[in-house]
């Protein structure tokens, strides 16, 4: 994020520190973490048997602001009884190259899960990697299609819980919502 | 506790509340008040005059030679502990002062005027009430250190404008946690509350960017545009607090629109003994402790200054979580660090006085408030509140904010029989917001990291009376720079310029006064691009001009009443965060856009006024019609959608709205020892484009209260007393919110003794100890911004002991 000090920001700040009681212990340029910015949500779906991976995501180009994010790029069809594992991948890509903030969210574990809610009959997720504690995380999961066609959604919720401790067992996000964003999915025979 | 019936005291008040209602309410209409306050004014004129409480001290002021009346002189009356108790008032046009209310003891009288050699003596009102002649003689000596508060300006408007003023004695009695709530039971003024911590000023219904906070003659520029804001402002350093309703404009520029709440201090002596006190407030409810230690005195010798006259202070304050009745506000402490120097001195010339000051706060946000999303926000507002421990620690979110004051002042006596006021100020405002997302690693950079710096200068010239007008002219200029350091976007940078010109004149026979003024400002705002995703912030400039006007009379009838009516012109800019905002507020996830061609709002308001000072009874009657022309206010709009979900989102729009509404205090000395008084304001805003009710609006409030009151030598100046607080239901609530808003109404009732004078270990002290929301009374103030989440504060057991060093 950059900002541009002006002038007569310039002048006051010289005569604030000849007064010399204003703790300005920041620097002048904006610091760096940002807000975890995500602009793209990427989930994969690779087949246990072998084959081309589905790959789906969703981009927001505009981050926090107003502008919704986009429409779902790439389909999700999934083989009929096939099993996956599956990962999923947020970025930010507005950076260049792009941030990776699924590392992130691994690095931090235990502060951090990932929730996926499905619709429809066609498909069932459970997530397969833990935190340092032993509670699930979310990255990494396996997804099993139902035998029988049928379409539905899958709503992708990453959930932050900072300094509150994370459940041990949870079906949906508690603390502060950081991604909620929904992908259609499709079940063929 | 809920309030039982088997207390007496409540069901009588619940039955007086019942009555108020009837009277009052169902579909309120501000005509249903007329027969109320007949009835009140009736009740309270029937009680004959044989006694009261407080002394009146009265007079005329004549000039020697001619014995003509003197008018505009100013009559300030001192006593207490190091004088520390000032009134002040001017002549009218027939050269006649009243004080009501003084204390039954030897007070000091000083009086001043330009052209006049100034004087002073000893009243003594130990036994009854004093009526005075006073003759003043024109001198050609040059002016005496006589000591002046503050500035005068505000005292042509004192006529004809609805004031009140808290002084020392009220301050000491009523210091509350901030200054917001120390103000919150005068007429006409209400408070936007985010739990103990945060107390923003409403007067009649307007807040924020319209209500102009005057710190010792300083336009305070503490980012007051956010309604978490609050003002940044040390609540035990202020000698006298003043509020004015409705527009001030002419005087104090364009964010005085919907009034100014001013905070002035005793003149600075260059001679005089050193004085000093200590004041410790408790507070149960948040466990905090406030100790504030203050010193003044003169005759410090300083290099190429000479004898110079100097007042300090050091305040402190520490609190932990606030308590609602069935559990803690988690996260609800605040800790304050303040300190000012103000050094002084007054010679031939006139006077000089340099105050630097810095107000430091840290406080936490309710941790319920903060949502990630709407999700979160539907989730917080469903599950019930859940206890936290006590505790003193604050975690995220959180802000952090200093405010840092150089000010010189300096008065120029003398000049063509006027004087000059010279006022130059410079400003930062550092707001740091920490949110509880991202990273724990990045919690300690700040969301949302601003700086404010303000430049400003002012000179008003008083001129002494020219052809029967007594007034002053003035000129300001302003310059304003800010920064935009945090992580996340809520404003962009800017600087902003802004002069203006105004006068302001009145004109007075024996009964009626008349005040007009008029002021031109011009303004230049240039916002500073920002680089960044979907920050649509571009680099721009611009400008407004326009006048505000204001005129107004006041006549006297028979000796007790006074009318007076106002109309007002005011305008204001649009600000930078109503025009360019974008991002999720702190405490509501409420989503702000701005919008960038916003016009200036203009608001025309007529106001007008009543009131009876007998011997036993005043009363103060005020009601005004401000039709305010692209009323700038927050719209809701869809939600925003972001990868984090969705947000409930508003848009900066502007609508034709007005405000109606009537405010009445009354004190009625039924005897000596027996005192009531009441207070009561209603306030109506309303979209006139669509006819809905403006959000944010006050809920209709009342405030009884009696004491006993009496002295003894050993004692002092005690008092016994309680009241309640009955707030009706506020129905005046827009459609289309997402939020169910709590309205209903509610109760509450306090209770306090006290005595200022109690001789302890050879030591005068000042004791009070008072129980706020007494029932513990479970209830959610429509104003509050923690509403959709926890009840607000429970029974709160204040102490508040302040000892004098001599």
């Amino acid at each position: 994020m950059k900002t541009i000090p002006n002038r007569a920001t310039r002048a006051f700040t010289a005569a604030t520190v000849l007064l010399a009681f204003a703790a300005c212990g920041d620097s002048s340029t904006a610091p760096g973490g940002e807000q975890e910015l995500i602009t793209r949500v990427t989930l994969t779906f690779t087949p246990t048997g072998g084959g081309a991976p589905l790959v789906a995501y969703i981009d927001d180009p505009d981050g926090a602001g107003p502008t919704a994010p986009s429409a779902q790029v790439g389909a999700l069809n999934f083989a009929a009884g096939m099993s996956y594992t599956g990962r999923v991948l947020f970025e930010n890509r507005l950076e260049n190259p792009p941030v990776n903030i699924t590392a992130e969210v691994e690095a931090e574990a235990e502060e951090h899960r990932v929730f996926y809610m499905a619709t429809g009959a066609g498909i069932s997720v459970s997530t397969t990697d833990v935190d340092g504690q032993g509670r699930p995380l979310g990255v990494r999961f396996t997804a099993d299609a139902a035998p029988a066609a049928g379409t539905g959604t899958i709503r992708v919720v990453l959930c932050h819980y900072g300094d509150t401790p994370k459940p041990a067992q949870a079906s949906s996000c508690t603390q502060d919502t950081d991604i909620d964003v929904t992908f259609n999915y499709s079940v063929t025979n | 506790m809920l309030v039982t019936d088997r207390m007496p005291l409540v069901s009588t008040l619940r039955r007086l509340a019942r009555i108020l209602r009837a009277t009052l309410v169902r579909p309120w209409r501000l005509p249903r008040l007329a027969p109320l306050a007949l009835l009140l004014t009736a009740m309270m004129i029937a009680g004959t005059a044989h006694a009261q409480a407080g002394r009146h001290l009265h007079g005329v002021l004549e000039d020697s030679a001619s014995s003509e009346p003197l008018r505009g002189a100013e009559i300030s009356v001192v006593w207490g502990d190091a004088a520390s108790v000032m009134r002040r008032a001017r002549t009218d046009g027939a050269g006649r002062f009243d004080f009501r209310d003084l204390p039954a003891r030897r007070v000091v009288m000083r009086v001043r005027m330009l052209g006049y050699t100034p004087l002073e003596r000893v009243v003594d009102l130990s036994r009854e009430d004093v009526l005075l002649k006073i003759v003043l003689s024109a001198s050609n000596i040059t002016l005496q250190a006589v000591d002046v508060t503050a500035d005068t300006l505000i005292d042509a408007l004192e006529r004809v404008a609805a004031m009140s003023t808290l002084d020392a004695t009220a301050l000491n009695a009523m210091r509350g946690q901030t200054l917001g709530e120390t103000i919150k039971n005068l007429p006409g003024v209400s408070v936007i509350q985010l739990g103990p911590s945060i107390a923003k000023p409403v007067i009649r219904g307007l807040n924020s960017q319209r209500v102009l906070v005057l710190n010792a003659g300083l336009r305070q520029e503490d980012q007051q545009w956010g309604t978490e804001h609050a003002p940044n402002l040390d609540s035990f350093d202020a000698d006298a607090v003043t509020v004015v309703r409705g527009a001030a404009t002419v005087l104090y520029g364009a964010d005085a629109l919907g009034g100014v709440v001013r905070i002035d201090h005793a003149a600075v002596r260059d001679s005089g003994p050193t004085r000093g006190e200590v004041s410790l407030n408790a507070f149960s409810n948040s466990r905090q402790g406030a100790v504030s230690f203050g010193v003044h005195g003169g005759g410090l010798m300083l290099p190429l200054v000479g004898r110079t006259g100097y007042r300090l202070r050091l305040t402190t304050r520490v609190a932990g979580n606030g308590a609602a009745p069935d559990y803690y506000l988690s996260n609800t402490g605040f800790r304050e660090l303040n300190g000012s120097a103000t050094f002084g001195v007054q010679r031939g010339w006139g006077t000089s006085e340099l105050l630097v000051s810095r107000f430091a706060t840290e406080l936490g946000v309710l941790r319920q408030a903060h949502a990630g999303s709407f999700e979160d926000l539907q989730r917080a507002m469903t599950t019930p509140p859940r206890d936290s421990a006590f505790s003193y620690d604050i975690g995220s979110p959180n802000q952090r904010v200093s405010h840092t004051t150089a000010r010189w002042r300096s008065t120029f006596a003398r000049l063509s029989g006027g004087e000059l006021e010279v006022v130059y100020g410079l400003q930062y405002n550092h707001r740091r917001e920490y949110d509880g997302h991202g990273p724990l690693r990045f919690q300690n950079v700040p969301a949302f990291n601003l700086k404010l710096f303000t430049n400003s200068l002012d000179v008003r010239f008083r001129h002494a009376t020219w052809n029967g007008l007594f007034g002053t002219v003035g000129a300001s200029a302003q310059v304003q720079g800010n920064q935009t350091l945090g992580k996340a976007f809520l404003i962009p940078g800017f600087d902003q310029r802004q002069g203006a010109l105004y006068a302001q004149e009145e004109w007075s026979t024996g009964r009626l006064s008349v005040t007009g003024g008029v002021r031109g400002d011009f303004i230049s705002q240039t916002t500073l691009a920002f680089a960044d995703a979907g920050i649509r912030s571009a680099a721009g400039t611009h400008s407004w001009g326009g006048f505000s006007g204001s005129l107004g009379a006041a006549v006297r009838l028979g000796n007790a009443w006074n009318a007076s009516l106002r109309i007002a012109r005011a305008w204001r800019p649009p600000t930078v965060n109503e025009r360019y905002a974008q991002g999720v507020h702190h405490g509501t996830a409420q989503y702000e856009l701005g919008e960038e061609n916003l016009v200036a709002e203009r608001s025309l308001g007529v106001e007008a006024g009543l009131r009876f000072a007998g011997q036993r009874v005043s009363l103060d009657l005020a009601a005004y019609n401000n039709v305010i022309n692209d009323f700038i206010y927050l719209r809701p709009r869809e939600p925003v959608f972001t990868l984090r979900g969705a947000f409930p989102a508003y848009n900066y729009e502007q609508a034709d709205a007005r405000l109606r509404g009537v405010e009445l205090a009354g004190v009625w000395t039924v005897q000596r020892w027996l005192e009531l008084r009441g207070t009561a304001n209603a306030v109506r805003g309303t979209n006139r484009e669509n006819s809905q009710p403006l959000y944010d609006m006050p809920a209709d409030r009342a405030l009884l209260q009696g004491r006993i009151v009496g002295q003894s030598a050993r004692i002092g100046a005690w008092h016994v007393g309680g009241g309640a607080t009955l707030v009706r239901r506020q129905d005046g609530v827009p459609q289309g919110t997402i939020y169910t808003l709590p309205t209903s109404g509610y109760q509450l009732l306090q209770a306090e003794v006290g005595t200022a004078g109690l001789m302890l270990f050879g030591r005068e002290l000042d004791v009070s100890l008072s129980m706020n929301n007494a029932l513990d009374t479970r209830f959610r103030d429509y104003l509050s911004r923690y509403r959709l989440f926890v009840n607000d504060a429970g029974r709160d057991v204040v102490l508040r002991v302040r000892v004098p060093i001599n």
